[in-house]
C-alpha cells in the first residue's frame, strides 16, 4: 500500500467512522435508560434516508433540509415508541423481550419501505455529489465531509445534552440506577422516553447523511445494524465515549482493510472484533458495572 | 402441565393421562396418514416444508425455551448443516446420509466456540452475537466463490436414484423429516426430565439464584446451545437433500431465524408441542401467502406485526394460555410449574391484600 492511497483510506474510515460513531451513541443510550437493544435503530437510519431521497425527489430542494422534519417527528416517534410500546413489556424479560418487539419492528419498515417505494435501488443526485477537495494529495467528497460534519455536529450537541444540561443529568442518572434515581425524585418513565426519542433522532440524522452518499434500498439495514452491535459491544454497553471510540477505530480499520481484501471480507472485521471481544473481556473496553451484567 | 400431580386420585390411569396419550397417539396417526391422504404432490411438499419448520423451531426452543436466551441467527446453524452435508457430498464423496451426520457434528463444534463468546454474559450479547452469525455467514459464503459456489448458489446431489420420482421423493423426506422431529422432540422430553433441565429452567427464571445454588450456569448454556445446534444443523442438511438447491441469501436468512422464534414463542416456549403446533400455524400461513401473493415484501409486514403482536400480547403461547385458562376451570393440580415472574405478582398481590386489611 503506497503512502497516498493510506492516507486517502485513513481519512475515508474517520469520516466513516464519524457516522457510525453517531449511530452507536444512539443505540447505546437505549441500552443505557432502558436496557434495550435497538434492533430496529439503524431501519429507522434507512426509513430517514428515504424521506429525504423522497424530500428531494418530490421538492428539488436539498435534502438536508428534511431534518428540519424527520428529526422531530423520529423524536416524537421515539417517545411513542418507549411509552407504548416497550414499557409495555415485563420487566423481569425485557431485554429478551424487546429485542423481539424492535426486530419485529424492523421488519416492519423493510417491508413497508418496499411496498411504498420498491426494492429499487435509490439514490440522491445533487449538483455537488461528484464533486470533491483536495488537501494534501488526498482527496475527499463534499458530500462525506457534509455527513461527517453532520456527524460531529449532532455528536457535540448529544454530549452538551448530557453533561451541561438538568435533563441530561437525570438521564444519566437513570442509567446509572433506576431505583436511585427514582429515590431522588426523577420521572425515569419520562426520561427513558425522552432518551429514547433523542436516540431516535441521531437516527434521523444519520440517515439524512446516507441518503446523500449512499445507494439506499429497503434491505440495506442489515449491512448497518451488525457493524453498529459489534461496535457497543467492543465500546462496552452504555458507555458513549466507549462507543464513540470504538467506531472511530473499527470504521478506519474496515477502511484500511478494504484495499487488500475488497468491501466485503473488510466488513467482517467489525464481527471479528465482536468475537474477539466477547472472548477476552465479555463487558467491553470502556463500559463499566452496568456492562457486566448484560 | 406433564407434572400434575395425580397421586390424590385412587389407582388406575387419571383422565388427564388417557387424553395425553389418546393425543399423542392422533397426532402419530395424523402424520403417518398425512402422505396417503394429500390429494396432490404439492399438498405433500406443503406437509415436508412445514415438518422442517417444526424440526428447526423444536430444535431452536432446545435453547430458547429452556434458558430464555433468544437467539435470532439459528439460520446460521441450519445453513451450515445444508452447507456441511452439500461439501462434504460434493467434495469428499461421502455417503449423503453420513454426510448430513457428519456435518452436522462440525456444526455443533462450531457452535461451541459462538457458544463461549456469546454466553459468558447475559441475554443481550446472545442476540447480538446470534444476528451477527447470520450476517457474516452470509456475506462470507455469498463471496466465497471457489469454496461454497457464491451468489450462484450450489447445487445438491439427490440421495436417491432417479428412478425414485418427485411424489415418491416427497413422501420419503416426509418421513425422514417426521422422525427428525420425533428424535428432536424426545431429546427436549429428555433433557425436561433431567438434572440438567431443572438447572437450565432455573437459569430462564432467575440465574444469579441458579449460580448461587450451584448451577453450573455457563456449562449448562453451552451444553444447551451446543445441543440445539445439532439439531438445527440435522433439520437444515435433510432439507437440503431434498430440496436439491442452495443459496446463501436464503440459507443464512434473518427471516428464516425470525420464523423458528415466532414459531416457537406463539405456540409457546415452555411445552413440548408448542414449537409443532406454532410451526404448523406460522408454516401455513407462509406457504398460503407464498403460493397467494408471491414473494412481495409484504410477508415481512405480516411476520413483523405477528411477531409484535405476540411478544406484546401473548408471550407465553397459546398453548400455556390455554392450560392456565383450563386450569383456572378445574383448580385441580397440585404441583404446577410456576415461573419466577408469576411468583412475584402472586407475593405483590398477598402483600397488597395484607396491605389494605
Amino acid at each position: 500500500m503506497t503512502g497516498a492511497l493510506f492516507a486517502q483510506s485513513l481519512v475515508l474510515g474517520i469520516l466513516l467512522g464519524g457516522l457510525y460513531a453517531l449511530l452507536a451513541a444512539g443505540l447505546t443510550l437505549y441500552f443505557g435508560v432502558m436496557r434495550v437493544v435497538m434492533i430496529a435503530h439503524s431501519a429507522f437510519l434507512i426509513l430517514a434516508a428515504y424521506l429525504a431521497w423522497y424530500f428531494h425527489e418530490r421538492t428539488g430542494i436539498d435534502p438536508l433540509l428534511s431534518l428540519v422534519v424527520t428529526v422531530p417527528l423520529f423524536f416524537v416517534v421515539g417517545y411513542g415508541m418507549q411509552r407504548f410500546l416497550v414499557s409495555r413489556l415485563r420487566p423481569i424479560s425485557l431485554t429478551t423481550m424487546s429485542v423481539l418487539l424492535t426486530f419485529a419492528v424492523a421488519l416492519t419498515i423493510e417491508g413497508l419501505l418496499g411496498f411504498v417505494w420498491t426494492g429499487t435501488q435509490r439514490r440522491v443526485q445533487l449538483g455537488y455529489s461528484g464533486m470533491s477537495i483536495e488537501v494534501a494529495g488526498v482527496s475527499i467528497a463534499v458530500v462525506k465531509l457534509i455527513a461527517f460534519g453532520l456527524a460531529a455536529v449532532s455528536l457535540g450537541a448529544l454530549y452538551l445534552i448530557l453533561r451541561r444540561t438538568s435533563f441530561g443529568r437525570a438521564l444519566r442518572a437513570t442509567t446509572q440506577h433506576p431505583e436511585a434515581a427514582r429515590l431522588v425524585g426523577i420521572d425515569t418513565d419520562r426520561v427513558a422516553g425522552l432518551g429514547f426519542g433523542l436516540g431516535l433522532a441521531t437516527a434521523a440524522v444519520g440517515g439524512t447523511a446516507l441518503a446523500l452518499d449512499y445507494t439506499i434500498y429497503p434491505s440495506l439495514h442489515w449491512h448497518w445494524i451488525g457493524p453498529l452491535m459489534a461496535i457497543i459491544v467492543v465500546g462496552g454497553l452504555g458507555s458513549i465515549p466507549g462507543a464513540a471510540i470504538a467506531a472511530l477505530l473499527l470504521g478506519v480499520a474496515a477502511s484500511l482493510l478494504q484495499v487488500p481484501l475488497g468491501t466485503t471480507w473488510a466488513q467482517t472485521v467489525f464481527y471479528l472484533a465482536l468475537f474477539v471481544t466477547l472472548m477476552i473481556r465479555p463487558q467491553g473496553f470502556f463500559g463499566g458495572r452496568l456492562a457486566q451484567r448484560f | 402441565m406433564p407434572n400434575a400431580s395425580s397421586a390424590t386420585r385412587p389407582s388406575g390411569p387419571s383422565p388427564a393421562r388417557v387424553l395425553r396419550i389418546g393425543g399423542l397417539l392422533a397426532l402419530a396417526a395424523v402424520v403417518l396418514l398425512f402422505p396417503s391422504l394429500a390429494p396432490d404432490p404439492f399438498i405433500l411438499s406443503v406437509g415436508v416444508v412445514i415438518l422442517s419448520y417444526a424440526v428447526l423451531a423444536t430444535s431452536w426452543n432446545l435453547v430458547g425455551g429452556f434458558t430464555g436466551y433468544i437467539s435470532l441467527g439459528h439460520a446460521a446453524y441450519s445453513g451450515l448443516g445444508g452447507y456441511a452435508t452439500a461439501l462434504l457430498i460434493l467434495r469428499s464423496g461421502l455417503n449423503p446420509w453420513l454426510a448430513l451426520l457428519v456435518g452436522a457434528l462440525i456444526v455443533a463444534l462450531i457452535a461451541i466456540p459462538v457458544g463461549i463468546a456469546s454466553l459468558r454474559v447475559r441475554g443481550a450479547s446472545f442476540v447480538i452475537v446470534s444476528i451477527a452469525l447470520v450476517l457474516i455467514l452470509q456475506l462470507t459464503f455469498q463471496s466465497w466463490h471457489t469454496f461454497t459456489g457464491g451468489s450462484g448458489g450450489l447445487r445438491v446431489p439427490r440421495p436417491f436414484g432417479p428412478d425414485v420420482l418427485r411424489p415418491e421423493q416427497h413422501e420419503r423426506f416426509f418421513y425422514l423429516h417426521a422422525v427428525l422431529l420425533t428424535l428432536a422432540l424426545l431429546t427436549w422430553w429428555l433433557i425436561e426430565r433431567s438434572r440438567l433441565g431443572a438447572g437450565l429452567k432455573a437459569i430462564r427464571e432467575d440465574e444469579d439464584k441458579a449460580q448461587a445454588l450451584g448451577v453450573p450456569t455457563f456449562a449448562y448454556k453451552l451444553t444447551a446451545l451446543v445441543t440445539s445446534a445439532f439439531f438445527t444443523a440435522l433439520g437444515g442438511g435433510l432439507y437440503a437433500l431434498w430440496f436439491g438447491y442452495l443459496d446463501p441469501i436464503f440459507q443464512f436468512s434473518i427471516l428464516v431465524g425470525t420464523y423458528m422464534v415466532l414459531m416457537s414463542l406463539l405456540g409457546g416456549v415452555r411445552s413440548l408441542f408448542g414449537p409443532l403446533l406454532g410451526a404448523v400455524v406460522v408454516g401455513y400461513a407462509v406457504e398460503v401467502f407464498k403460493s397467494q401473493y408471491g414473494d412481495t415484501q409484504f410477508h415481512l409486514v405480516a411476520t413483523g406485526i405477528l411477531l409484535g403482536l405476540v411478544v406484546l400480547f401473548m408471550p407465553d403461547g397459546v398453548i400455556p394460555a390455554v392450560t392456565s385458562f383450563l386450569n383456572r376451570r378445574r383448580r385441580a393440580a397440585s404441583i404446577r410449574e410456576v415461573s419466577a415472574e408469576e411468583l412475584a405478582r402472586q407475593r405483590a398481590d398477598k402483600q397488597r391484600e395484607e396491605a389494605t386489611r
